[in-house]
């Protein structure tokens, strides 16, 4: 470890490579500027704080131990979220929170969606940004972990259907189904909570 | 319109529908206003969830939080199992020294019990006043603390 270098000034890449020396202080200045979006996507999945608290720490846990392997083709900042997100898939499949068990999974069997009304007026429009994340957050709270997680991992993370069936592991089939059901509720979700604030 | 062209329509909003398929739903958009409308509130959605993800920072400090991970990275490269097996790992070395070491002591402990009590029977005769106010009259006070009396026994001769 050195005193001697500049971490906050420095790089996440000259980090990376300080770190991938066994320099825990480079290590450390990682955590630091990046520990929150780590937490925040933790807690989006699970939604508990000290759920998300422990995760994210076990994540960076298992970032030191894979430090090595980090070669540079996505962002320090990715590659952690694929950590964590990986992490969580753990814990939600062991606490079976991920199985067909919800009664909005079998509602999205049964094509309940198919029936929800089209929300023609778009609810979001010309909200503050703030206000947005908090009407998205109150929605997304409302959904099962397999339809909020399939959002997360679409939306949030930009993933493609191949690449959050290979996550979920399910088929291709069931995500478009599955994201299908998560954006309709949102939708319904969204113009109520809009009804709500002018009513 | 069906399941099937609903999640066509969502795949086409996403980007994943090139070429032949894509043309397909272009044109089922404009003929259509329930296919229109879907994919509208689709793709509104898509837009609010992308923009509005929402943001949360962690209440611990920096430090307080560090310090949880440092110590897992240490014990894991230091080989050890977590803290509380360490722990009892710790409990288990101190007990196999201190057991056998507390067991002569409890034995040594009870065998000198009498001869304390005897030691503590005579400091107690020590401390037997006597008493002699007057010259010519004498008194005895005694006091045995393991019977809890005072006996006074006055001789005026």
């Amino acid at each position: 470890m050195s005193k001697q270098t500049d971490y906050p000034s420095a790089s996440d890449d000259v980090l990376v490579r300080l770190a991938q020396r066994g320099d825990m202080w480079a290590f450390e200045e990682l955590v630091a500027r990046h520990r929150d979006k780590i937490y925040a996507r933790a807690f989006s999945m699970v939604r508990n704080e000290d759920e998300a608290v422990d995760l994210s720490q076990e994540s960076w846990v298992k970032a030191w131990q894979r430090i090595k392997q980090f070669q540079g083709e996505s962002g320090f900042a990715t590659w952690m979220t694929r950590i964590v997100i990986n992490l969580c898939l753990d814990h939600l499949r062991r606490q079976k929170r991920l199985r067909a068990e919800s009664i909005e999974l079998m509602d999205e069997e049964g094509g309940v969606e198919r029936q929800m009304p089209v929300v023609v007026n778009n609810p979001t429009e010309g909200l503050e940004r703030e206000e947005l994340r908090r009407r998205i957050d109150r929605a997304m709270n409302q959904l099962s972990e397999a339809h909020r997680t399939v959002l997360i991992l679409h939306e949030f993370e930009g993933l493609e259907y191949k690449d959050v069936a290979k996550r979920m592991g399910c088929s291709i089939g069931t995500i478009m189904s599955r994201l299908f059901y998560a954006r309709r509720r949102l939708a319904s979700l969204l113009a109520e909570l809009k009804e709500e604030r002018s009513s | 319109m069906n399941r099937e062209i609903e999640l066509r329509l969502q795949a086409w909003v996403d980007g994943e529908l090139t070429g032949a398929e894509a043309g397909e739903i272009e044109r089922l958009i404009v003929a259509d206003p329930n296919a229109r409308a879907l994919a509208t509130e689709l793709g509104w959605t898509r837009t609010a969830a992308t923009a509005g993800e929402p943001e949360r920072k962690l209440a611990e400090p920096r430090e307080f939080y560090w310090s949880k991970i440092e110590r897992a990275i240490l014990h894991a490269e230091s080989g050890q199992a977590p803290e509380a097996h360490g722990l009892r790992t710790w409990w288990h070395r101190w007990w196999r020294v201190a057991a056998p070491a507390g067991a002569i002591a409890v034995v040594l402990l009870a065998a000198s019990v009498p001869v304390l009590r005897g030691r503590i029977n005579a400091n107690a005769g020590l401390r037997a006043e006597v008493e002699s106010p007057l010259d010519d009259i004498s008194s005895f006070t005694f006091r045995s603390e393991s019977e809890g009396m005072t006996v006074v026994w006055v001789d005026s001769h």
